[in-house]
């Protein structure tokens, strides 16, 4: 059940001997509202501890020292932006500091990806994939297959929310259908059960305002087979959209 | 285009220095039984050190203390200022050793009384009467408020006063008195400009200096200025003294888009918010918490 809080019970394992290690070394996931930007909120945090979550599983990306982490979220269209690119938070908050990079201002989750990369203090090559917003499931787990059929050791950081109709007070008002909807998403990273992923409806999920449906269908494809083993960190819709921040590692043979 | 650092420099007030995007409220605590607005409400010394502890709890950045009522009535002598005042300044600054403490008298007696007990700034409202009051500023490294009475005598009522251009008037005397205040030494950071709402000023007098409010901060010399509540607010509502407070926040954010820096007031907590607001939207201050479409 979602809850204001709920901690992890499943751990990852450690790697053991003689273990060849699978290219996706990890991924992780995390919601991408723009209040996660610390310069959005005003003077305060607003939720700290969201921030904090998403701050300790980027840094679980880094500890296997991969040889690319490739952020993964929700846009218009599908298609690779430049490695080089960042949120541009002007566009939210006109009057604070436009990010002057040279290239296009990135969709918000990865350019919110990016910028949790850069607060981690990775240096190392990037990709930022974004996966569109209306690709079938099959379309978004042929991408992450892609990916993990790539010769690089490769870390996933993916970007994406659930439903923003889960109260009164929530963005896009109460649906009843929003709790089954979450939950099933939550049971599915519990469990390591990526394919669950897979059969998420896209009208509902549309229907929903659950935008991270293609991202988490991309993890899905790119971790098939791995039986990830899941540690939750954050799973609590303060603001009436589903955030689940959980970091996956793959689990022994 | 407002008023904010257009050439302005930090204003030094006690120990605190404070930045051209602040905008300080000065909370008014009158040591009175007769000033115009809920009079002797604060004649009590215990109620007035109560009332301080409410003023810096709602966001007062300055108190301003003062012992003589601004509009004619018993005369009040330098022996009973200094009685009404200087005890009640000392005990202010033994609750509160960094809060900026403000005086509000035109005598110079009062405010080397005032300085001795505790006191940061003189708040001269009737425009340099006293001459001496700026050497006692100069002597204590206080700060003095020089403001516009239009050459009135202390605790006189405007009558039938003409001006051929009161902003030219109000840059003239508040500008000569505050040169006067920086020959007599003292600091260039502790002088204070007040075109002075009221005095020596019908109400088209002082809708005309807030309007061109913008002419004084342009001279670079701190703005404050003194509208809680007045006849002018009153006068362009029609409405009595406890319903004035809507029409001095109006007033009130006009002067600090302007440009006027300091922000004399009875209503501590709402005219903290106006300017919260008015800071907010100059971009000076982030929202205090920022939710609405960002979730």
């Amino acid at each position: 059940m979602w809850s204001r809080r709920s901690v992890a019970t499943s751990r990852p394992r450690e790697q053991s001997e003689g273990w060849r290690s699978p290219v996706i070394t990890a991924a992780v996931l995390c919601p991408a509202p723009p209040l996660l930007h610390p310069g959005l909120t005003g003077q305060q945090a607003v939720v700290p501890e969201l921030r904090a979550a998403c701050a300790q599983a980027a840094g679980r990306l880094l500890r296997d020292d991969p040889e690319v982490i490739v952020v993964a979220g929700p846009a218009t269209a599908t298609g690779e932006w430049d490695a080089a690119g960042r949120l541009d938070p002007a566009a939210y908050a006109p009057g604070v500091a436009r990010t002057e990079t040279g290239s296009l201002p990135l969709p918000l989750p990865l350019g919110l990806g990016a910028m949790l990369l850069d607060q981690a203090g990775f240096r190392g090559r990037r990709r930022l994939l974004a996966v569109g917003q209306d690709e079938p499931a099959s379309a978004c787990a042929a991408l992450g297959a892609a990916i993990a059929a790539s010769q690089d050791r490769t870390a996933l950081l993916v970007m994406g929310d659930g439903s923003a109709r889960r109260t009164l007070r929530a963005p896009g008002y109460l649906d009843p259908r929003a709790a089954f909807f979450d939950a099933e998403v939550e049971r599915a990273v519990r469990a390591g059960v990526l394919d669950a992923l897979l059969g998420l409806d896209q009208a509902l999920a549309r229907d929903l305002m659950a935008t991270g449906r293609p991202a988490w269908q991309m993890l899905a494809g790119a971790m098939r087979d791995l039986a990830p083993a899941a540690e939750v960190l954050y799973c609590a819709d303060p603001f009436g959209v589903a955030y689940l921040v959980a970091c996956l590692r793959p689990a022994d043979p | 285009m407002t008023g904010t650092g257009m050439g302005q420099a930090d204003l030094r007030l006690g120990r605190r220095v404070f930045g051209s995007a602040q905008l300080l409220v000065m909370a008014i605590v009158n040591r009175t039984p007769d000033s115009f607005y809920r009079p002797g409400v604060t004649w009590d010394p215990a109620a007035a050190l109560e009332r301080v502890h409410t003023m810096v709890a709602e966001g007062a950045d300055i108190v301003d203390i003062g012992g003589v009522p601004a509009r004619p009535g018993d005369e009040v002598d330098v022996r009973e200022e200094v009685r009404r005042v200087v005890p009640f300044i000392a005990a202010v600054r033994g609750a509160y050793p960094d809060l900026v403490i403000s005086v509000d008298t035109w005598r110079h007696e009062v405010g080397r009384a005032a300085c001795a007990a505790g006191a940061d700034l003189l708040n001269d409202s009737w425009g340099g009467w006293d001459t001496r009051l700026a050497e006692v500023a100069a002597q204590a490294g206080a700060g003095i408020v020089c403001s516009h009475a239009g050459g009135l005598p202390p605790r006189t009522r405007p009558f039938r006063v003409a001006y051929d251009d009161v902003v030219r008037d109000v840059l003239a005397r508040t500008l000569a008195l505050a040169d006067r205040a920086l020959e007599a030494g003292v600091e260039r950071a502790r002088i204070i400009i007040d075109p002075a709402h009221d005095f020596g000023k019908n109400t088209w007098h002082s809708l005309e200096i807030t309007r061109r409010l913008g002419d004084l901060a342009g001279t670079g010399w701190p703005v404050l200025v003194s509208m809680s509540n007045k006849d002018f607010i009153g006068e362009t509502l029609d409405v009595a003294v406890d319903d004035r407070l809507a029409g001095t926040l109006a007033a009130t954010a006009v002067c600090a888009w302007l440009g006027a820096r300091v922000f004399r007031a009875h209503h501590v907590r709402e005219t903290r918010h106006a300017l919260d607001v008015v800071s907010a939207i100059r971009g000076d201050i982030p929202p205090a918490r920022a939710v609405r479409g960002l979730a």
